[in-house]
This record gives structure tokens, sequence and C-alpha cells, in this order.
């Protein structure tokens, strides 16, 4: 009886474990203290593609199409609401607008919910994917209005997530893009550079393809568009 | 009587060494174990902890970083070059970097004091200061230029969530300013667990 209840060989596994469990732990932290990142080098440079706006916001990325918001901004200017600079609907995936002699139009986000998530990207028919895919580079770059409030629990902007996947889909098709981070204070607008300093919206992350995801890289390039914009 | 070949048989049974595998096989089935369960646990515990460098440079064009927090900012000038372009320019400017390199070591000597996490040292964007780094910046490129000497910096932001409100500030100031309009300006977006290490890549 008493050779059948041994317990040597579980106090062998439980102590086995114990010890790896500490080894490991202190690699992971000697690890984790060695991480360092460098920041990507994106700089914003003038240049002479058109801008295409999108929104990001929880994890949802909106494609601004501006004909048609502008159409529906226009035909509201005439309103009381537009008028005495309060927000107004632009019948456009639950946007609101507000029309200002400085910042021109800008764009208020509250509901999200009829936005394309940010991982429809992944699927080769998307809403999403069709409108980022439409962008011919040699004429167009990508401008992102990006949202930094973060949701419970999250270390991150609720629109960062999602700008940094699309700028990376779009970096894969050379296609340049630029960003902003807004809220519901600074919130995303187009204006003209004639009414404000301020309103110029600039490609700073590069299409580079693959291998752009060096900071070399995308300097490099940066500097030849830079060149042959010159 | 027990024949010899039985006896011999008894006798053999007896004391055959015996070799059990069970230890064996139980520390390398934990090892095995803890292993995949290490690897699957780093595989899920996203997003990961990151440090970002102070000193950022790509060729000749260095970052004058600047962290743009809820709270406000924290300005992370770099200082690794500017003995050597001080050292191939004339007096009358060498006076004028030495003035730059003493207020940046402040800044940097000021970061390094201060207690608890760095992420908590930001401050509300002066737009005094503001003006004076984006000169200074200025200057620097320009006397660079003047002296043949490859360097150039430039303005990094890295917006942490709900940090665009100092990030905003800072634009509107420096559109007011020509000093600006030489300068080149890059901005990332950065999760509020990426903190900064001042230690790492730092000039002494």
């Amino acid at each position: 009886m008493k050779n059948l209840i041994s317990l040597d060989s579980l106090t062998d596994i439980v102590s086995n474990s114990v010890g790896i469990l500490i080894i490991f732990a202190v690699i992971n932290l000697i690890h984790d203290n060695n991480k360092t990142y460098q920041l990507e080098i994106p700089l914003e440079h003038e240049t002479d593609l058109s801008p295409v706006f999108f929104i990001s916001k929880n994890d949802r990325i909106l494609a601004i199409d501006t004909d048609t918001i502008f159409a529906n901004a226009t035909s509201q200017a005439t309103s009381k609401a537009a008028a005495n600079k309060r927000l107004f609907s632009l019948d456009y995936f639950g946007l609101l607008g507000k029309i200002d002699d400085k910042k021109g139009i800008s764009f208020f986000a509250r509901d999200t919910s009829e936005w394309p998530e940010f991982k429809e990207i992944e699927k080769r028919s998307s809403t999403l994917r069709d409108s980022l895919d439409k962008l011919d580079p040699t004429k167009q770059f990508a401008y992102f209005f990006v949202y930094d409030n973060t949701e419970d629990g999250s270390s991150s902007g609720s629109g960062f997530e999602a700008f940094r996947k699309t700028r990376e889909y779009l970096k894969s098709r050379f296609i340049k893009s630029g960003w902003q981070p807004v809220n519901s204070e600074s919130p995303a607008n187009i204006c003209s550079r004639s009414t404000s300093r301020r309103c110029v919206y600039q490609p700073s992350y590069l299409g580079g393809g693959k291998s752009g995801s060096n900071p070399n890289n995308s300097l490099n390039n940066e500097n030849k568009s830079d060149n042959k914009a010159q | 009587m027990m024949s010899r070949a039985a006896r011999y048989a008894r006798y053999q049974r007896d004391d055959r060494l015996e070799i059990s595998l069970f230890p064996f096989l139980s520390i390398f089935l934990c090892v095995m174990g803890v292993l995949s369960f290490i690897n699957v646990l780093s595989s899920f515990s996203a997003p990961q902890k990151i440090e970002l460098t102070a000193q950022l440079e790509t060729g000749y064009k260095v970052a004058y970083q600047i962290f743009s927090l809820p709270d406000g900012v924290i300005s992370v000038p770099p200082t690794k070059h500017l003995r050597q372009l001080q050292a191939v320019l004339d007096d009358a400017d060498k006076e004028i970097i030495d003035v730059i390199i003493q207020q940046r070591k402040q800044k940097i000597s000021n970061l390094k004091n201060h207690t608890g996490s760095i992420m908590n040292a930001a401050v509300e964007p002066d737009i005094d200061d503001i003006l004076d780094t984006v000169h200074d910046i200025r200057t620097l490129n320009e006397l660079a230029l003047k002296a043949n000497y490859l360097y150039e910096e430039f303005i990094l932001f890295g917006i942490y969530p709900n940090g665009s409100q100092a990030y905003q500030k800072i634009r509107d100031v420096m559109s007011l300013t020509p000093d600006s309009a030489a300068i080149s300006i890059g901005l990332e977006p950065l999760d509020s667990n990426w903190t900064l290490n001042l230690k790492k890549n730092q000039s002494k």
C-alpha cells in the first residue's frame, strides 16, 4: 500500500514546471526590456496628386464621396441650421456637417454602424476594398482623418488600427497616404488653402511597395518623389 | 529439489536491472507543455510593450520628436550631432549652437530627472516654447546648409490616443510663423503602451 501512493513523480513534475516557468519569466523580462521601436519617418511633402478623403473611427473606415457630400451640403446651405453654423445632416452614412468660414465644411461622425469595418480589407470583394482599389496612384493619394479617442480598455485610438492596416494595404498598391488626428472637438474638415493656412492635405506615408516598411527606404523614396515634383 | 535451470531463471528475474523512463518522459512532456503554453500566451499577449527611442535619424535627417499626449506634450530634442556641426562653423555661429545645445541638454536632463513614469512628464504646449523650438530648428538647418554640412532636423509628432489637442495647437502656432515653412514634418499614431525610453540611443 505504501508503494502505491508515491508523491515523488508529482513533486518532480510540479517542481520542473515551476522552475521552467520562472526561467521563462526572467527571459521574457529581459527580452521586454530590450525591445525598442524606431518610429517610421513619414514626412509630409508637396504633391501634385489630389487627395481622396477617408474617416477612420471605431475600427471602421468611411470613404468620403466629396461630390455627393458637397452636393448635399449645398442643398442644405440655404437651410436655417447651416446658415446658423449649426450641425445638419449630410445624408451620408450618418455624417453631420457644419459650415464655417475658416474651417470650410466640418464632419461629425457620431453613428458609425453603417461604415465598413477595416477587416473587410482582407476580403476580395468588399465596399472598402473596392473604394481603395479605385484610387489611381498616378493621380490620387489617400488622406485619412483618424479619430484618436479611446474605447474602454483599449490602448489605441479608435481609428488608429484601422488607419495603420489600410495604410499598409495602400502602400502595397503604391498609393501614398497622409493623415491627421481628429476628435469631436477638432473634427475632420475640408477647406480651401485660401481660407486658412492649416487647410493643407499632404501625403506623408509612401506607396513604396512591400520593401518600403524600412524607414530608410521611405525617406529615399520620398526624396525621389520630391525631386520629381520639382 | 529444484533443477539448476529453474534456479538460474529465478536468479536472473530477481537481479535484472529495470530502467523506468517515467521521470524522463514526465520532464520532457512538462517542458514541451510549458513551452507551448508560453508560445500561445506570447502570441495572444498583444499589444506588445514597445519602447520608443529618444534619438531618431535617417541619413542626415534627424528627428526632433514631440510626443502629443492628453495632458500635453513631451519634447525630445536631438543633441547627438550638434557638436560635430558646431566644429565646422565659424566662431559667431558656434556660440549660437552652444546656446541651443545647452538648452536642449537641460530639457533632456529635466525629463530624465522626472520622478515616476516619463509619460507623466507631459506639459501644456507653450506658444513661446513652440516658436523658439521652430526657430532653433530653422537656425540649425540654415547653419548646416551654410557650412555645407549634411544635417537637417525635422519635427516628428508621435500622437497618442486622445493626444490630438496638443498637436493641433502646435500646428496652429506653427502656421503663424514663417520659420516652420522650411521645416519638414512627420506624424505617427502611437498606442498608449508604447513608452519612451530616454536611455536608448541618447547621446551622452
